[in-house]
């Protein structure tokens, strides 16, 4: 189609002449490009010149040409019309003998049926897909089919971009997801074990112990008058060992079980929580006439009788490290932090506990120690205990997502810092850590 | 006084000649023949008549056979029995077995006492329980 424009001059007359030149020239762009327009004929200063639009057609050219994905032309009958440079490449056969060869014949033959039906989808509309063709440098490519109508006919064209590299590190997830997966059932197998040996090796002794605790308070209560003063010693060393041996066996069930099932998180006031734990520590209270300060602690989300235990463990490691020149002093105090760090700023995320004690303090390179399964500073004829407590402490801080650490001065006093998140369900959602 | 009757099934046979030893000569109880396991339960129970059938019955929870929980359900399904008190005790209780067997009817789960003092303590409560409902059914 060819459009012919005025004498090329304007007169400055008509507001309305100026609107029927505006209106012709959009109407040209529009025709320009949708492609309706070739060339056009402008009456110039020069007479009339020819301008076709030839050098947008060669720039779509060069950039098909240039462009690293691969394009086909293809006919009603999947022959090849047109092909550029890099798809040439990629079936690694030359340029010239690409055309006028069917399409199929680059096509895998295990997905060819799949491919037919791409083709026939992408004659009614434009889509993608993806097939292997036969390359070997890049097996794997997507098609972007589109169907254009030229002079010549309909014709469809395809774009195709390499997948081999995505494909392959798919591939390569979906193994190593594989593996991730085989190792947590290991894992999970393995761990399921481990439960349930500390479940039997702490159940089952538990007969014969409560027998030897059974004959020993029985020899105890009903013959001790026939015993001299050495065997009462001795009986009473039994007794006295079983009973640890069956408190040990309770704190390493109490241990094992922590690392089993789900946890349950409620809010909590920590002051309730830590006014009815006291109750309960009245009577040893009040014969270490010692004093417990509390300050103001804030509601958080919690499993309650897990972080009662913590409480619990801690204080009354308070009371029985006391020195015994003073009166054991107990301090909990806590405050909101934005980060999991001691020396975090201030914020919403986190809680930390305090609880500092005025006790017999442990030299500062333990500190790390202490929260390990058994570990004890103290002779156990001074001090009695399992060496299991803060080994719970730690655990169920950590399954609160939480850490906890001490330090402590010989002499002077010790204090143990808990920091947990105020609240869980954020937690679960964010997955933050 | 009234006298409860009592039926310890246990298969420790140490824990029994115990279980006689301290309580066999309390005033308010009788003791009846011991039961190994829960099918000697049902044996028991089925030869007993309808006034010597027990007011309490101890379960410990692992025996062979059927076991404490195992003769707990049984009873309280059975209809005929389910009326008796049953306690189970254990050298080990956890939470699971305690709740496993409240919701069957148990009237209460309780680990083996050890000393004489003990003994005697899970006794008072075996009858302390059983008070209201005798109560109930004398009015």
């Amino acid at each position: 189609m060819l459009f012919i424009f005025g004498n090329g001059t304007l007169q400055p007359v008509l507001v309305a002449a100026l609107q029927l030149a505006m209106d012709e020239a959009n109407e040209t762009i529009k025709a320009i490009r949708t492609g309706q327009v070739e060339a056009m004929v402008v009456n110039g200063e020069n007479g009339h010149e020819l301008y076709t639009l030839k050098t947008t057609d060669q720039i779509y050219r060069v950039f098909i040409e240039k462009m690293t994905e691969g394009a086909v032309t293809l006919n009603s009958d999947g022959i090849i019309l047109y092909n550029n440079t890099h798809f040439a490449d990629m079936v690694n056969l030359p340029l010239s003998q690409v055309i006028g060869m069917p399409i199929e014949q680059f096509i895998q033959e295990k997905g060819k049926e799949q491919f037919y039906q791409l083709l026939e989808r992408g004659w009614k509309n434009d889509c993608r897909g993806e097939v292997e063709i036969v390359s070997e440098q890049y097996p794997c490519v997507q098609l972007s089919l589109a169907t254009l109508n030229l002079d010549q006919g309909f014709s469809l064209s395809i774009i195709l971009t390499d997948r081999t590299e995505q494909k392959d590190n798919q591939q390569q997830l979906r193994l190593k997801n594989e593996e991730l997966e085989k190792m947590n059932y290991a894992l999970d197998l393995s761990n399921n074990d481990l439960q349930q040996f500390a479940s039997v090796a702490s159940h089952e002794p538990q007969e014969p112990l409560r027998k030897v605790q059974i004959f020993a308070t029985m020899l105890q209560e009903e013959e001790e008058i026939n015993f001299s003063a050495h065997a009462k010693e001795y009986l009473n060393k039994i007794i006295g060992s079983s009973k640890r041996m069956k408190q040990l066996i309770t704190d390493i069930l109490n241990y094992s079980r922590l690392s089993a099932g789900e946890n349950v998180f409620e809010r909590t006031n920590l002051n309730e929580l830590l006014k009815e734990l006291l109750t309960d520590y009245e009577i040893l209270i009040k014969d270490k006439n010692a004093n417990i300060y509390i300050s103001r602690l804030p509601e958080i989300e919690v499993n309650k009788g897990q972080i009662r235990q913590v409480f619990q463990n801690i204080i009354s490691n308070a009371l029985k490290f006391s020195r015994a020149d003073e009166a054991p002093a107990v301090l909990i105090t806590a405050r909101k932090l934005e980060l999991k760090e001691i020396d975090s700023p201030q914020g919403d995320n986190f809680c930390l506990i305090s609880i500092k004690d005025n006790g017999i303090g442990f030299d500062k390179k333990y500190a790390n120690n202490i929260f390990s399964l058994f570990e004890k500073l103290n002779a156990k004829d001074k001090y009695e205990g399992t060496g299991i407590g803060l080994a719970i402490a730690k655990k169920i801080v950590e399954k609160h997502h939480g850490i906890i650490s001490a330090k402590s001065e010989e002499g002077v006093g010790s204090e143990f810092v808990f920091i947990v998140p105020i609240s869980q369900k954020r937690i679960d959602d964010y997955r933050l850590w | 006084m009234v006298k409860r009757r009592i039926l310890l099934a246990d298969d420790d046979a140490e824990d029994r000649v115990i279980f006689h030893e301290y309580l066999g000569d309390r005033a308010d109880i009788t003791l009846l023949p011991f039961a190994e396991n829960g099918v000697e339960v049902f044996n028991f129970l089925e030869t007993a008549e309808g006034d010597n059938l027990p007011d309490i019955i101890i379960l410990d929870q692992n025996m062979p056979k059927m076991n404490g929980r195992q003769t707990l359900e049984q009873l309280k399904t059975s209809g005929k029995y389910a009326g008796i008190s049953v306690f189970v005790y254990s050298t080990y209780i956890d939470k699971t077995l305690v709740e496993y067997c409240k919701n069957l009817g148990a009237a209460s789960v309780v680990t083996k006492p050890i000393t004489r003092n003990e003994y005697h303590a899970l006794m008072d409560n075996c009858i302390k329980f059983l008070k209201p409902a005798t109560e109930v059914v004398s009015a």
